[in-house]
């Protein structure tokens, strides 16, 4: 009986919100309970970049991986011209394309992006449009490390990826063992001083051209595969959806009579069965309660899976303690948080957003999840003349959100910011500040 | 292969060992960031001396410099750094006013963000500031400055064979991007003779990584002022006055500025734009806002003016002043 009315709402949050990057997720699922028999994605996905001077090889490189998994039958070969087209992205106002690359490895799958920018970058991951779970950063073995080569380490601290591997490029064009040593080393230390592990981050030393061109297997294609097997090896999964605690964002609430409270939403991550303890936080609530029945499509459920869209029953909640923006979670599994800190990119005229600028203390809507409430926004402490900072669109920035009401959130959830109809800026959570 | 039989005769003729290249080798990268190939060539060809081999870069970069240059010359280079030096803004009001803005490009903001790029920016500004004459927001021809030495601010002895040019040369042999010199603008007057009236130079830089004085927007402006000594007598006044001139120029850059005046409700034009400042002034056309201030601190409505200013942003189509 709820089932359409939420369907609809479901509708109208989709268009507002940047759908989750791992759609194929939620299809998946929601197909298996319709099929006897599904296709089982097993391999993990993980989104990988390449960053690294623009002469260094990162296009040769990432045509060589296709090339040596496509003789595996793990990709489709993706030669130079098809993934440098760069220029005609450029015009189009495309700087990353995520979709662009992908190859499957004996355990994994990839999608492989290009990382041409710092600024470029830094709004693509905000945005949700590209996202780096991992890099490989690659460097010549004629020039070594170059001065901009800490700038492509800061990025990768920044948008918090853990953990590198590193391809040494063109090493048959130095035939000296020794010097290859010295950028094994240099390359190290220079890890270590940005906080990586460089002691025990897979360095790869072989030629992107020669697994390209098919010769010199030794520095070629049994390089190209042992940076995958790196790869493989060191760079950690992001936990899968499923596995995460479970998260249902209220959407709408409804009351049935006879039955009681129903909340309806898209179940975001993790898996809750019927009889299971649950918490709703947020909007200044904390209550324990336990879903007492899980219903989709007009069909009664045992299970409620990240992606499903469903409604839930609650025991002994009345309807008016209940709220759209509210969270059912696992308890425990999240805070209910009144103040963070976030990177936020701010919209340009012609994405839509404002024409001028904004100082502190600018107080638009903030719409995360299902949820939308005022927030204040300043600069982080130690911020240079803070009281005078002009934000302008097209910016990337690092603000301190304070929430009008508190809201279920940690770091990496995302949220847009609104302004008379319009989205302003959209970001990304990074450092929780305040909890309730 | 002539690396490998050289080290090895140096060893057996020298008896040096075999990690004392190495070693060296990165001591030179540390000590000048060029390429681990070039670092070895330099010390090959001065039997392992560190001296020697910075004298044998220096005078290698010039030509290998020129050559990676070529190299790179045809490459678009869109991304970089808009940098202002202020060397007098007109201090008390009638001093003279001497500052230059300039545009360093590269190819990408990873170059762009790093501190070596910076400081040549900084560095090429301030030489454009010294080394003007007479000049009034006028772009300073980018072939006379490419020639000019290299002046810093930072050492006090800057080496006098190295030009704007060859300081470029160096970078771009260092970071592998192309780099230029876009353009160049500079502002010297002399002194003002006549005590009733002064003018201030304004700016403001926006999306500064390192360096306050870079961004990817630069703003550069001149405010007239009469009765200069009235303001600057008192520390509040001119503090206040200051505040006044950074919101002048945020304005400027933040907005979209194309001119000062306008006679209609254009808000391309400064004075009809609402003014973002903190305080009672906040909201008002900056027009209206000027004349306030200068009735607050007992000036004439008219005392304050924003005479002209040059905004430019980074990798923008290259105008004419």
């Amino acid at each position: 009986m709820f089932a359409s009315k939420f369907a609809v709402a479901s509708l109208s949050r989709g268009a507002l919100f940047p759908t989750c990057r791992r759609s194929w997720l939620p299809s998946a699922l929601i197909s298996r309970r319709g099929y006897a028999e599904v296709y089982n994605r097993a391999k993990p996905h993980m989104n990988i970049g390449t960053i690294g001077h623009v002469d260094h090889g990162k296009t040769t490189l990432t045509a060589a991986i296709t090339k040596i998994l496509s003789e595996q039958g793990g990709a489709k070969f993706t030669d130079y011209a098809q993934i440098d087209r760069a220029p005609e992205e450029k015009a189009r106002g495309i700087t990353i394309n995520s979709s662009h690359v992908e190859y499957e490895t004996e355990t994994r799958h990839y999608g492989h992006i290009d990382c041409p920018g710092h600024a470029d970058y830094i709004k693509n991951m905000i945005t949700g449009a590209a996202q780096m779970d991992g890099a490989i950063i690659v460097v010549s073995a004629t020039d070594g490390q170059m001065p901009q080569t800490r700038e492509h380490l800061l990025l990768a601290r920044q948008v918090g990826i853990k953990r590198l591997v590193v391809f040494i490029n063109k090493v048959d064009m130095i035939s000296d063992p020794e010097m290859l040593e010295l950028v094994d080393m240099e390359m190290r230390d220079l890890l270590t001083q940005y906080n990586f592990d460089g002691e025990n981050t897979p360095i790869v030393m072989g030629s992107a051209l020669a697994a390209l061109e098919g010769r010199d297997d030794a520095t070629g294609a049994s390089k190209i595969k042992e940076l995958v097997a790196a790869c493989d090896a060191w760079l950690e999964l992001p936990p899968r959806d499923l596995e995460k605690p479970f998260c249902l964002p209220v959407e709408d609430v409804f009351s049935i009579s006879g039955r009681g409270t129903v909340a309806t939403g898209r179940v975001e991550r993790g898996v809750a069965s019927k009889g299971t303890e649950v918490e709703i936080i947020g909007l200044g609530d904390k209550i324990k309660t336990t879903l007492t029945g899980i219903e989709m499509f007009h069909k009664e459920l045992d299970r409620a899976e990240a992606g499903d869209n469903l409604g839930v029953l609650l025991r002994g909640l009345k309807r008016e303690q209940l709220s759209r923006g509210h969270l059912i979670i696992a308890p425990g599994s999240m805070k209910a948080v009144k103040k963070f800190q976030a990177q936020v990119y701010v919209l340009t005229k012609d994405e839509g957003g404002r024409y001028t600028p904004f100082m502190a203390n600018y107080r638009p809507q903030l719409f995360m999840r299902t949820a939308d409430v005022t927030v204040g926004l300043t600069f982080p402490p130690g911020t240079e003349n803070a009281e005078e900072k002009m934000v302008m669109p097209g910016d990337n920035v690092e603000l301190i959100c304070d929430l009008g009401f508190d809201l279920g959130c940690e770091v990496g959830t995302r949220f847009t910011l609104r302004e008379g109809g319009k989205t302003i800026g959209t970001g990304i959570v990074t450092k929780i500040l305040e909890t309730v | 292969m002539w690396h490998r039989s050289w080290a090895v005769s140096a060893c057996s003729l020298r008896c040096y060992s075999t990690k004392t290249p190495i070693k060296l080798v990165a001591e030179l990268r540390k000590l000048t960031e060029v390429s681990i190939v070039k670092a070895r060539e330099a010390l090959e060809a001065s039997n392992n001396d560190v001296n020697a081999a910075l004298k044998w870069l220096d005078k290698d970069l010039a030509a290998s410099g020129a050559k990676r240059a070529a190299k790179v010359q045809d490459r678009h280079a869109g991304e970089g750094l808009i940098a202002v030096s202020l060397l007098s803004p007109g201090a008390g009001g009638r001093s003279a006013l001497r500052a230059a803005m300039v545009e360093l490009n590269c190819e990408t903001d990873f170059v762009g963000r790093n501190d070596l790029f910076g400081q040549l920016a900084a560095d090429i500004a301030h030489t454009a500031a010294f080394m003007s004459e007479q000049a009034d927001f006028q772009n300073y021809p980018v072939d006379v400055l490419n020639d000019t030495p290299l002046l810093s601010a930072r050492h006090l002895n800057p080496d006098p064979s190295t030009t704007v040019s060859r300081a470029i040369r160096d970078l771009i042999s260092k970071v592998g991007e192309n780099v230029v010199l876009k353009r160049a603008m500079t502002v010297f007057q002399e002194p003002s003779p006549n005590s009733k009236e002064g003018h201030r130079l304004i700016s403001y830089l926006h999306g500064s990584v390192n360096d306050p004085m870079q961004g990817r927007i630069g703003v550069l402006g001149l405010l007239k002022l009469s009765s200069p000594q009235s303001i600057f007598q008192s520390t509040s006044s001119r503090e206040n006055l200051e505040r006044l001139e950074r919101a002048l120029a945020r304005q400027i850059a933040g907005f979209e500025t194309r001119s000062i005046h306008s006679d209609s409700q254009d808000e391309t034009a400064l004075y009809q734009q609402p003014f973002m400042i903190a305080g009672d002034l906040s909201g008002k056309p900056v027009g209206e806002a000027l004349a306030a201030w200068s009735t607050t601190h007992g000036l004439d409505q008219s005392a304050l003016g924003v005479e002209r200013f040059v905004k430019w942003a980074v990798g923008e189509p290259n105008e004419e002043l």
